[in-house]
């Protein structure tokens, strides 16, 4: 059964949401996290896997969307599937492991077996036990295969509502910044990882923390740029930085130093000849975002729950210059209200040079994942806010999601004139993403589901 | 499954470098216990490989049982240095207020190498956390595969001067119930 939510509450609830006020208790309210279940995560695109975590014919992993399991697999043909990781005869897991290489899964159970395509090829006792196909049609089954899957440069969604628009649609304008992120040449990224593990933190803090909070970041990642490890937080530089806005997703970015597009990117440590593949990877206006607007990006995400990440620490010691960049993947898996499993990938440009990769991971582990001296803080904060959200004091305090706007609903500072990108940038410290998320999730949360088809195995 | 086959020769419990050992171990936990982690990293090479593996869940027979290509920790001197200095700044939350930290080590047995100033040393441990008073205690269980390198120069207040010059981590679970690892294994 859905949960039935209570009409007036919840309308209040949402335009609460709307004019930039946060109940606190939607960051821990069971109720509430059913209600996400099924109208945002049973209708958005959700990240899967990377193309690059399964390159040859017959690797898999298995990931999760909420409590379904997906065998997502390369088959020998080459095309990359998302199939629902339950037997079709009585429900038991065909795959257990959570990455390998294989051609076929047999359920442990009674030995039904399937092709890494999906199709249903063994079936013991077929003739004896169902009179063959006059009692059970075994030709065309397949394990139930993703209601809706879609890549975009090599990154895999899935969602779980059949009618999804294509993922390119969904995306929008904010696939214009995933590009900095994903295709820093034309052989693209690839993922390793991820690194996982559960925390006791509501899923909507951490996505929306890395969509817009640029003004965290002086405070909690004080000791970072205390210990010399990165030289960007210090408050008077993150206010200079843009926050952007493009349809399904958004981020923050910092302002480099004056420079042309080399100048500026080597500042942030990459070597000529990945710059070089850039020029040619970006379009005018990507490249334009940084050689004449100077933005460098830094973190993102995309409703509702994948986020990404672009810094430049220093990885050994000497200079205040010698900094490396590095990318980070990372899925905010809820688990119930209270709980999260966090899913940190580290992505690299695949036509890097080998030592760059190197130093790019070793700069990924410093800062971010489960030993990141810039996660560990925030996990702090997050685990916090939900620990509190839990009782009756959070349902009569309604949080301040406002920075940027004065009470008149006019922003502090206008939106930047001239911006490369798409969607609505501003300078300086502002919620606006923050908001710009909480909307898309109130607007999941207004509309109920159509009941989704439902598949019958081998009736008559 | 971990391979139960080792590289040397067994060292006898009674042996004074397996007592050593032992004691560098026991030493050690009650360094990580009460967070001295400048002391903690005196004990460590200036060469030190300090290496957590991300574990997966494979099929028996796939060969393999951590992830390609990742780790939890993957640390030289620098790196362990840069996290130990940010843990004495006044701006680490997450170990303000301080976790209390228990680390039982145990199952500890000794392996000669063909360099006398060399012994690999395997231990069990496990790890109990407690933040504050009202979230739940987490655990990390783990092996550990240690290389201990005599100090040449003697310098090392450490038993038998040993120092630790390489450590590989083997965490039991592939989803770690723990909010970050702000700690050392």
């Amino acid at each position: 059964m859905p949960v039935q939510p209570s009409t007036t509450s919840h309308s209040q609830l949402l335009a609460d949401v709307r004019r930039g006020m946060i109940p606190a208790h939607i960051y821990n309210d069971a109720e509430l996290f059913s209600l996400e279940r099924e109208r945002v995560f049973g209708r958005s695109w959700m990240f899967l896997a990377h193309e690059s975590e399964v390159p040859q014919p017959g690797d898999y992993v298995v990931r999760r969307v909420l409590d379904d399991s997906f065998i997502v697999a390369r088959d020998e043909g080459g095309t990359v599937r998302a199939m629902f990781n339950m037997c079709l005869h009585r429900g038991m897991q065909v795959c257990r492991a959570e990455l390998g290489n294989a051609s076929h899964f047999r359920c442990p159970y009674h030995g039904w077996s399937y092709r890494n395509d999906g199709r249903l090829t063994g079936l013991p006792f077929h003739r004896e036990a169902y009179g063959g196909e006059d009692g059970f049609r075994r030709s065309q089954q397949t394990l139930l295969p993703a209601p809706a899957l879609d890549s975009y440069n090599g990154l895999i969604f899935l969602s779980l509502d059949p009618n999804a628009p294509p993922l390119r649609e969904y995306l929008g304008d904010f696939a214009f910044y995933l590009d900095f992120y994903t295709k820093q040449s034309p052989a693209g990224i690839e993922l390793s990882g991820p690194q996982r593990w559960r925390i006791k933190a509501n899923w909507k803090i951490g996505a929306e923390n890395f969509a817009g909070d640029s003004y965290h970041t002086p405070q909690t990642h004080t000791s970072v740029v205390e210990i010399g490890l990165f030289r960007e937080p210090k408050a008077s530089k993150r206010k200079e930085g843009a926050l952007y806005w493009a349809q399904r997703g958004g981020g923050t970015t910092y302002k480099l130093p004056p420079g042309t597009f080399r100048e500026r990117l080597r500042y942030v440590g990459y070597p000529d000849v990945m710059i070089e593949r850039m020029r040619t990877s970006w379009s005018e206006a990507q490249r334009r975002m940084i050689a004449e607007d100077g933005f460098m990006i830094s973190a993102a995400s995309v409703f509702p729950n994948l986020s990404l990440v672009h810094n430049w620490p220093k990885v050994a010691a000497g200079s205040d210059d010698e900094v490396l960049p590095f990318v980070s993947l990372r899925q905010w898996q809820p688990i119930n209200a209270d709980e999260t499993e966090v899913l940190s990938w580290f992505a690299v440009d695949a036509a890097a040079p080998e030592e760059f990769k190197k130093l790019s991971y070793k700069a990924y582990l410093m800062c971010f994942g489960s030993t990141g001296m810039f996660e560990q803080d925030d996990v702090e904060n997050w685990v916090s806010i939900t620990s509190t959200a839990a009782g009756a004091m959070a349902r009569r305090l309604l949080l301040n999601n406002r920075m940027g706007l004065l009470h008149d609903n006019k922003p502090v500072t206008p939106p930047l004139a001239h911006f490369a990108g798409p969607g609505t940038a501003y300078v300086g410290y502002g919620e606006y993403n923050q908001r710009a998320m909480l909307a898309l999730w109130a607007d999941c949360l207004e509309h109920p589901l159509a009941q989704a088809a439902r598949t019958e195995l081998g009736a008559p | 499954m971990a391979s139960t086959r080792r590289p040397g020769t067994a060292v006898a419990f009674s042996d004074e470098r397996h007592l050593q050992a032992h004691q560098f171990l026991v030493d050690e936990a009650y360094l990580l216990d009460g967070q001295d982690y400048p002391t903690w990293l005196s004990l460590l090479t200036e060469d030190i490989r300090y290496l957590m593996p991300v574990r997966v869940t494979t099929a028996r027979g796939a060969g393999f049982d951590t992830a390609p290509g990742m780790a939890h920790f993957d640390e030289d001197k620098y790196s362990l240095g840069r996290r130990v200095a940010r843990f004495a700044t006044e701006h680490a939350w997450t170990e303000d207020p301080p976790s209390r930290l228990r680390h039982y080590v145990t199952n500890v047995r000794c392996f000669a190498t063909q360099e006398p100033d060399e012994l690999v040393v395997e231990s069990a441990v496990l790890l109990f956390r407690s933040r504050g008073d009202v979230r739940e205690s987490a655990l990390v269980s783990a092996g550990r595969e240690d290389l201990l390198r005599r100090d040449p120069t003697g310098a090392a207040e450490s038993a038998g001067h040993w120092m630790l010059a390489r450590r590989t981590v083997a965490v039991d679970e592939s989803v770690l119930r723990m909010q970050n690892l702000a700690i050392f294994l």
